[in-house]
């Protein structure tokens, strides 16, 4: 199929709209282009032949076609070190007002949920050790957790290939890993160990009330997969699984402000995030 | 190193017992409420609870856990119970109403004719939103139906606002009309040439 008739203006706008609503993703005519190459993709797979017919199956979530409309649109590769904005912020602002007032023997617990092949929780734990002055003060737990056993054994066997480490220095690389054959190294033992990995999905309170409350929560580029109710479902278990006071970081595009009232936004010099308030209407 | 492991948390927790957590609902503390909201869809009478609870809670979070629960069982007995709050005065709860009957389509669409025709301008207002999910022929249709007759500008710019996302060809004729009804009224007529050069534009046409 080429790429054929192009979309009109007043079709764009509408599937625009349409994204944003559901997605918070903002596209414009200025980025023509990169929207219909996508729309195109998906027409040709799901071999509708008319934008009319795409959007009203897309409207319709007919065979979870947002979900594969917004998979063209985000980049789902995991690799060290994505948006370490994030990471520098932890380091920077979270961390540092969580353990105000805490006593040192109290455990600061991070989780990064949904983990997939292991790279973000890794990433925490080599950050913190490189990058926060403290780490020698306090325990640390990492907790990665995935509803896809499949990548969760990937993550526990801590094998990379290049393009997972391509964000790392190679100081980083020859300090935490190892060779492991050809274009692929090996997490070091003591750092794979220090993570624990545990199967979850976010949207069953039973499943995410075990692991306990956390200082920070990582949940980036998951709840825009969700339809609004299951949406509405896992903010509250991450509410729950939030100490009072403890942050949740999203992916760049995700608004939990459009979600739910919940939580508070904090705007630090590196990343929006938002938190868990005792002293606020919902606390 | 300073980073630990603890063991993995077993994933089984006991069911909740039910008479405690329809108890809790009604009596507990803010937490207690809270966690009782969330688990009530997993009880028996847990919607009717909900429902019943809505009209005494007076917390804003344990409010927000009643509609998500509300809105995850998505009964006709739950939209029921959700429906009279798009008339509060409370602006809170009124969007909260909005929000989890948003949530529950399927339950709604019954519902929805009424809705949009309601005497009171407001319910019509948030009904209009209401169609915004429903199949294009559907949101036309029911949205066209109340174009035809509505009498409110700000009722129109709402049903006309979806038109612009989800509406069909069928629409334009109407919308038409509606300008002509409303001649003078900028905002609307403004609105109505966006909506319907949208709908224009929209491409019948296969893809080569």
């Amino acid at each position: 199929m080429s790429d054929g008739p192009a979309v009109t203006e007043e079709e764009l706008r509408r599937l625009c709209d349409f994204l944003y609503r559901r997605t918070g993703l903002v596209y414009t005519e200025a980025k023509r282009y990169y929207v219909e190459r996508r729309v195109f993709d998906r027409m040709t797979a799901t071999e509708v032949t008319s934008f009319a017919n795409y959007f009203a199956r897309l409207r319709s979530d007919a065979e979870g076609e947002i979900e594969h409309f917004v998979n063209a649109f985000t980049v789902n590769e995991t690799y060290f070190y994505r948006e370490d904005h994030q990471l520098r912020s932890l380091t920077a602002d979270l961390l540092p007002d969580r353990v105000r007032d805490r006593e040192a023997d109290r455990a600061i617990r991070i989780w990064s949920v949904p983990c997939s092949t292991g790279e973000e929780p890794y990433s925490i734990a080599i950050w913190l050790l490189e990058n926060w002055p403290m780490v020698d003060q306090y325990e640390i737990e990492i907790v990665g957790s995935d509803i896809d056993t499949g990548a969760l054994e990937k993550a526990r066997s801590g094998f990379f290939g290049k393009r997972a480490l391509m964000r790392l220095s190679p100081y980083l690389v020859e300090k935490y890993f190892l060779p492991a054959g050809f274009e692929t190294w090996k997490i070091l033992d003591d750092l794979r160990d220090s993570v624990r990995f545990s199967q979850v999905n976010i949207v069953e309170p039973a499943e995410t009330r075990p692991h306990g409350q956390f200082d920070v929560i990582f949940c980036r580029n998951v709840l825009i997969y969700f339809d609004d109710a299951s949406r509405r479902v896992a903010a509250e278990n991450l509410y729950e699984n939030l100490m009072p006071g403890g942050y949740i970081c999203l992916g760049h595009t995700e608004s939990m402000s459009r979600i739910t009232p919940l939580f508070d936004v904090r705007r630090y010099a590196n990343a929006i995030v938002y938190q868990r308030t005792a002293g606020n209407a919902y606390g | 190193m300073p980073l630990i492991r603890k063991p993995t948390p077993s994933n089984a927790t006991p069911a909740p017992d039910p008479a405690s957590v329809l108890r809790a609902l009604a009596n507990g503390t803010d937490d207690e409420r809270w966690a009782a909201a969330r688990a009530a869809p997993a009880v028996p009478g847990g919607v009717d609870a909900l429902g019943g609870a809505l009209a005494t809670e007076r917390n804003a979070r344990v409010r927000e856990a009643i509609f998500t629960a509300l809105s995850r069982i998505g009964t006709a007995r739950s939209v029921e119970w959700v429906l009279p709050w798009l008339r509060s005065d409370d602006a809170s709860l009124r969007t909260g109403a909005l929000d989890a009957l948003r949530r529950m389509t399927t339950g709604v669409v019954p519902q929805l004719p009424q809705l949009l025709h309601d005497p009171d301008a407001d319910v019509r207002l948030l009904a209009c939103e209401l169609a915004r999910n429903l199949p294009s022929e559907d949101a036309t249709r029911l949205l066209c139906g109340l174009l035809e007759s509505e009498r409110e500008p700000n009722v129109c710019a709402a049903a006309v606002e979806v038109l612009a996302e989800v509406g069909g060809r069928e629409a334009l004729p109407i919308l038409e009309r509606c300008a002509a009804r409303f001649r003078g009224t900028a905002f609307l007529e403004f609105s109505i040439r966006i909506t319907a050069d949208r709908i224009r534009a929209q491409s019948s046409q296969p893809r080569e």
